[in-house]
């Protein structure tokens, strides 16, 4: 006698009740897989958006504006400058890993609107600032070389509002100065996409500011203590410290707070196939209670008996957990859609990142869960009396 | 249901797509009013991939007598129409193209009565040497009462219009060279699409 034959026999003979409890399975193992997917993407794209950010401290003149739209609404005035030479001083630390130097200008452009507007230029480090945001793909042409050429990077937005591409000029107003684009880059859905970038020496040069800098970009060591750092930069004379890893720490505080509650729904989704696998099974044992008597009575022994309903048990965990994670793969896109329809901010990327251990993992969950929930319909059929059980179906 | 399934898959299989840069104005509250006084203004969003797609885009390259090129000349450029209302009424329209000029993006609006003709002319913005000049109010002084059928002979390609029209007496200010040129083709461009998203609609 083949219990797991016995097994297979039986749940195609209750073809309708096997479909929907594995249905029932499925939609539990998508649910989960799909919230252990959502919280892996949404903290992975969190990461890379912050990270992307290039460097996790920002040193500026104090009282500088160190973001360009922070500039255009003070009309372009306002900046205030530090020495080259802090350059020096920060590489000192040892937690410092590379900078990078900036020189932000804003100017008065007449001919932007009715009343005129300002525009803005970013000197960059030909050097290290490419390093520094290597996420940062192009469209056309690439990064200039030369700390002193008079070529352009344009943010994808800043060239399509000038319709600029590589090769083609551009004027500089009040200074009269002509500039080669050197290159336009894709949109990076950051600050960049609208951002002229120029070589910082050119920028010095045209306005006339030899030896000044905005800002300092500082990329700290893996590991390395930013808080240390930080407290003795504040000690540096008129500067101000703009620490992105701050920023970071309450955006991930926030996120663990979410993630509790992610991983709490993901775990309700687990119970309620528990329970459903309990229901289903315990109400075929007692549909087949004097089968199981018979079965008995020919000679199988509890220890069959539990492993035929825990087969059973498997197979519907197994076949719902596979199609549901299926499910899931097929759906990630659609869930990503309706995530970031409904949430206020979803950081770049996919945010529902599932990968094979994720599957894994749900599909473990979903059949260790359903093994677990068949241990007492397995235990309640194995404790079957053959007498008995023939003797309440003669009585029926 | 068949289109709840097509839906999804749309959703499930679309790439993932930036829109291309329209041309609004800055202020509509402010600019709508100066260009179109006493009226108000209802705003709408017009393209080419979407009121006919590649046919249009076609059309619309034939009458221009150039093509469409560059980055961001491209058929799904979101159009802004600014209807213009006068007692409850329409009284004419606000449309802007941009235009990629010698040294950035020219903005062109055209303020259009309800026949076609050229109410007000304004660039908004522009990068250019003659920039003071193609921004003044005797240049654009120029355009007022002119039509598409005044623009049908200009060529952008070699800037040159047939001579004796319209488009031909616009004079040039001193050293606008190539943005001059650029500022025809924008107007030209301009008064087509207005054409074939407003005009000839309406005579169908």
């Amino acid at each position: 006698m083949n219990v797991y034959a016995i097994a297979y026999k039986n749940l195609l003979r209750k073809k309708t009740r096997t479909a929907l409890t594995a249905g029932g399975i499925a939609l539990s193992a998508w649910v989960l897989a799909t919230l252990l997917g959502f919280n892996r993407g949404y903290q992975q794209g969190l990461n890379r958006d912050i990270d992307n950010m290039g460097f996790q401290v920002l040193l500026t003149a104090k009282g500088c504006p160190y973001e360009a739209a922070t500039l255009m609404l003070k009309g372009g005035t306002g900046l205030r400058y530090m020495p080259e030479a802090v350059v020096k001083t920060v590489y000192k630390n040892p937690e410092v890993d590379r900078v990078t130097p900036m020189l932000m200008h804003g100017v008065f452009d007449p001919d932007k609107g009715e009343n005129g507007a300002v525009a803005a230029y970013l000197g960059v480090d030909a050097g290290s600032f490419p390093e520094m945001k290597p996420y940062l793909e192009f469209k056309q042409g690439g990064w200039f070389s030369d700390n002193n050429a008079y070529m352009a990077v344009l943010g994808y937005e800043a060239a399509e509002l000038e319709q600029r591409e590589v090769g083609d000029k551009m004027l500089i107003p009040g200074v009269d100065k002509e500039i080669t684009v050197a290159g336009v880059l894709k949109r990076s859905g950051s600050q960049d996409d609208g951002t002229i970038f120029l070589p910082i020496g050119t920028v010095q040069n045209i306005f006339n500011r030899k030896g000044l800098l905005t800002g300092l970009g500082i990329k700290v060591k893996k590991g390395a203590d930013i808080s240390a750092l930080e407290n003795r930069l504040y000690d540096l004379p008129d500067v101000q410290v703009v620490s992105m890893s701050a920023v970071k720490a309450t955006i991930m505080n926030l996120v663990n707070s979410a993630r509790v509650i992610v991983l709490g729904i993901a775990g309700i989704a687990l119970i309620i196939a528990m329970a459903g696998v309990v229901n289903t099974v315990l109400m075929s044992v007692m549909e087949r209670y004097a089968e199981i008597g018979i079965i008995k009575s020919m000679g199988a022994m509890p220890a069959d008996i539990f492993r035929m309903i825990w087969t059973e048990t498997a197979v519907l965990c197994g076949l719902g957990g596979a199609f549901g994670i299926g499910l899931a793969f097929v759906t990630a896109r659609l869930a990503d859609a309706a995530v970031r329809y409904f949430l206020p901010y979803a950081p770049n990327g996919a945010l529902v990142a599932l990968d094979w251990r994720i599957c894994a993992s749900a599909f473990v969950l979903i059949v260790v869960g359903g093994l677990a929930s068949g241990v007492y319909p397995a235990w309640r059929a194995a404790r079957v009396r053959p007498l008995e059980a023939i003797r309440i179906e003669g009585e029926q | 249901m068949r289109k709840i399934f097509f839906a999804m898959a749309m959703m499930l299989l679309a790439p993932r797509a930036f829109a291309a840069v329209g041309c609004d104005l800055n202020d509509p509250d402010r600019d709508a009013a100066r260009l179109f006084p006493g009226a108000t203004y209802k705003t709408s969003y017009l393209s080419l991939k979407t009121s006919g797609g590649v046919p249009l885009l076609e059309r619309v390259e034939a009458r221009l007598g150039d093509k469409f090129h560059g980055l961001y000349e491209t058929i799904d450029v979101p159009y802004t129409l600014y209807t213009m209302y006068k007692g409850g009424a329409a009284a004419g329209y606000i449309h802007g193209v941009n235009q990629k000029g010698e040294y950035g993006g020219i903005q062109v609006f055209l303020a259009l009565d309800k026949a076609g003709a050229i109410k007000a002319f304004y660039i908004q913005k522009l990068t250019s040497r003659a920039a003071k000049a193609l921004r003044s109010k005797e240049f654009a002084a120029q355009f007022e009462g002119l039509t598409l059928k005044d623009f049908e002979g200009y060529d952008p390609v070699s800037g040159k219009a047939p001579a004796g029209s319209k488009a031909a007496a616009i004079k040039p200010p001193a050293g606008a060279g190539a943005d001059f040129a650029a500022v025809l083709r924008a107007v030209k461009k301009n008064l087509i699409l207005m054409d074939e998203f407003v005009y000839s609609k309406k005579a169908k």
